[in-house]
């Protein structure tokens, strides 16, 4: 089992009146090479639990365990650690780095990781002619349509070779046509035997995944495949 | 993360807002600038002082007394007190100076002081006026004791007197007349600024202009008082000391000799030296320079906590990209070393335009009030640079400790 986490809650201001239970008691597991499709109405924590899954939060209780070892209590540096090497992440907003080339983003995890140069021109250019981004190196992502910037920002994800990529609503922003063409590279990546969580509230990209997990105001409510989930 | 990549980074944000980072630097410019000005200036201050009371003579005491009660020959007594310390001493000489203007002639030519720039002085003393001032003969000879004793109308030159007098010709045994008075060329006495050791300030034009005024100077037999003191006796003497571990056993054997002599309502006296006149020089001058250097460490100071409020502007507006930066697998350090850095570059840029700002500075500086050609020293150029990457560096500190503690999500979620 890759991920297992059990018993997970994320309480915002916790004992005071405003308290908002973003989780409220999720467990999961997920399989090497699985594709989960996470739903669920706005606000009802997808994005709360990819943040702990992918090591970005903490959870307020409950345990991780990751590819066999509890990580609940990693240190912040063992943590950013897992962050670079076993996880990929892809954002609705790209997060790229504005300053910086796609050629400049790509490289980061990289560098990071301590990847010697040589190295590391091999595999950004490697990931980026996998989502067909490697004419634009050189561009900024102020010069790039959504589109662009979101595949560069996949070929950051994937840099690394990690097992896990993590979506949190990759095909949000942009046009169904470029949405298609972002969720195929999710689903080549797949097929290639990463894992992929896919964090999304539109039923039809979430079709497309094996299994779906459906969450509603922090407590998973189903968890199969699309016919058992309803979709 | 190497540090390479670091830098490389750094450069990148530094360079990806000109106008900001310019600003950031201007504290640090104005601060360096200030700290090379000041501290150049304090060098230039203690090189020109030390030339010049080297250029007084070493290990010389001098002394003057003078007295209203006319049964004291205070001249006489302090010329036979001053042989009577021939343990310590090596030489003693009158030391008088003629106040009135003169007219030092030469053939056709004819000389008056009254330009205070080429004025030549003439000086009244004896076979060891020489010795005792730390004047050497380059050609002819020293006065005699004859001389003295025989008020022979002889004279030795300063290489400056010498050359305004007779340019190019040699001036030994010719006569000039000083006051209508005729004295005949015996000597010449070398330069003082020549192979003087100004060490690194060599087109020091102030100090070698102090210098060559001393050079600019006749000696005549002290006996001459008469003609142009109106045979007021020469009450000044300068003793040459053995050692310099002398000078202070002299200065108080003849303060207390002194005192004795001359009470407090029928006279005064003076005894010194260039050694403890420069010590005291030195001390006035170093709570002056200590002073300044703490101006000067308030200016960097400020720079400084400019850096520092710019640091955590920065973060705060680039918490976005440190959020991307943790969620793609940076650690706290490589954060800490990516803000560090650029704090320190900051600083080390600001720091050369400071250190350029400073060089100019300290020019204008030295010319205005040495008039000498100033320029800071290569200590002191290592000196602000080392400082300034320093500064970055602590002022730095702890915005570049706030930056990296954001959780990633937190960061992430700022736009
Ligand atoms: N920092 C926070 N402080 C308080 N409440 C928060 C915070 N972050 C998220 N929440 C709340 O947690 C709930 C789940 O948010 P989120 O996981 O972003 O939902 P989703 O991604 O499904 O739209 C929401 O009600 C949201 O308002
Ligand atoms: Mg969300």
């Amino acid at each position: 089992m890759l991920i297992e986490i059990k018993d997970i809650y994320k309480i915002y201001n916790e004992g005071k009146e405003s308290e908002v239970r973003a989780l409220d008691g999720v467990s999961l597991h997920i399989d090497r090479g699985e594709f989960v499709a996470i739903i669920g109405a706005s606000g009802s924590g997808k994005s709360t639990l990819m943040n702990i899954l992918g090591c970005l939060d903490i959870p307020t209780y409950g345990d991780y365990i990751l590819d066999g070892t509890d990580i609940t209590d990693r240190s912040d540096r063992q943590l950013a650690r897992i962050r670079n090497k076993e996880i990929g992440f892809i954002f609705q907003g790209y997060n790229l780095i504005p300053a910086l080339t796609a050629y400049e983003n790509v490289e980061l995890p990289l560098i990071y990781q301590g990847v010697p140069l040589w190295k590391r021109e091999e595999l950004v250019m490697e990931a980026l002619e996998k989502v067909a981004m490697a004419d634009r190196w050189k561009h900024k992502p102020a010069e790039m349509s959504g589109g662009q910037q979101q595949r560069v920002a996949i070929a950051r994800a994937i840099a690394t070779h990690p097992p896990i990529i993590m979506a949190d609503e990759p095909t949000g922003a942009l046009d169904s046509k470029t949405g298609k063409h972002v969720l195929e590279i999710l689903h080549t990546l797949n097929e290639e035997g990463t894992t992929i969580i896919l964090i999304t509230h539109d039923n039809g990209i979430a079709a497309t995944a094996r299994r779906v997990v459906r969450i509603s105001d922090g407590h998973i409510v189903a968890d199969g495949t699309r016919e058992e989930v309803g979709l | 993360m190497k540090l390479g990549q670091a830098v490389k980074m750094a450069a990148k944000s530094i360079f990806s807002n000109v106008g900001r980072s310019a600003l950031t630097m201007l504290g640090i410019i104005i601060g360096l600038a200030a700290v090379i000005i000041l501290v150049s200036y304090a060098q230039g201050q203690n090189a020109a002082m030390k030339a010049y009371y080297e250029s007084m003579g070493t290990n010389t005491v001098q002394v003057s007394a003078s007295t209203w009660n006319s049964s004291i020959n205070v001249s006489q007594a302090l010329y036979d007190y001053c042989l009577g310390l021939s343990d310590h001493v090596v030489g003693v000489t009158p030391n008088g100076s003629v106040w009135s203007d003169t007219k030092i002639s030469y053939e056709s030519k004819t000389l008056t002081g009254e330009d205070w720039n080429t004025r030549i002085n003439i000086y009244m003393g004896n076979d060891q006026y020489g010795l005792c001032n730390d004047f050497k003969i380059a050609r002819g000879r020293e006065l005699s004791y004859l001389d003295i004793e025989k008020l022979n109308q002889v004279c030795v030159l300063g290489s400056e007197a010498a050359q305004q007098i007779f340019a190019f010709a040699d001036p030994l045994d010719k006569t000039i007349t000083i006051n209508g008075i005729p004295f005949r060329v015996v000597g010449i006495y070398q330069s003082k600024a020549q192979g003087k050791n100004l060490g690194t300030s060599e087109n020091n034009q102030w100090i070698l202009d102090e210098i060559k005024r001393k050079d600019r100077m006749i000696l005549i037999p002290s006996t001459m008082t008469r003609y142009f003191n109106q045979n007021r006796p020469i009450e000044e003497y300068v003793v040459k000391v053995k050692s310099s571990d002398d000078i202070a056993t002299v200065v108080t054997s003849l303060n207390g000799y002194l005192s004795g002599l001359i009470s407090e309502n029928n006279g005064y006296f003076s005894v010194g030296s260039p050694e403890t006149w420069q010590a005291q020089e030195n001390e006035a001058a170093a709570l002056q320079q200590r002073f300044l250097g703490g101006i000067a460490a308030i200016s960097l100071l400020v720079g400084g906590i400019g850096i520092m409020n710019i640091m955590l502007v920065t973060v705060t507006e680039r918490t976005r990209e440190i959020g991307i930066r943790k969620a793609i697998g940076a650690e706290r350090k490589s954060i800490i070393v990516q803000f560090l850095i650029e704090a320190a570059m900051i600083c080390g840029i600001g720091g050369l335009f400071g250190i350029g700002v400073g060089y100019v500075g300290t020019l204008i500086v030295g010319k205005l009030s040495f008039g000498i050609i100033l320029i800071p020293s290569p200590g002191v150029t290592v000196g602000a640079a080392a400082i300034s990457v320093a500064l970055g560096i602590i002022f730095g500190m702890y915005p570049a400790v706030k930056a990296s503690g954001l959780q990633p999500v937190v960061a992430l979620r700022a736009d």
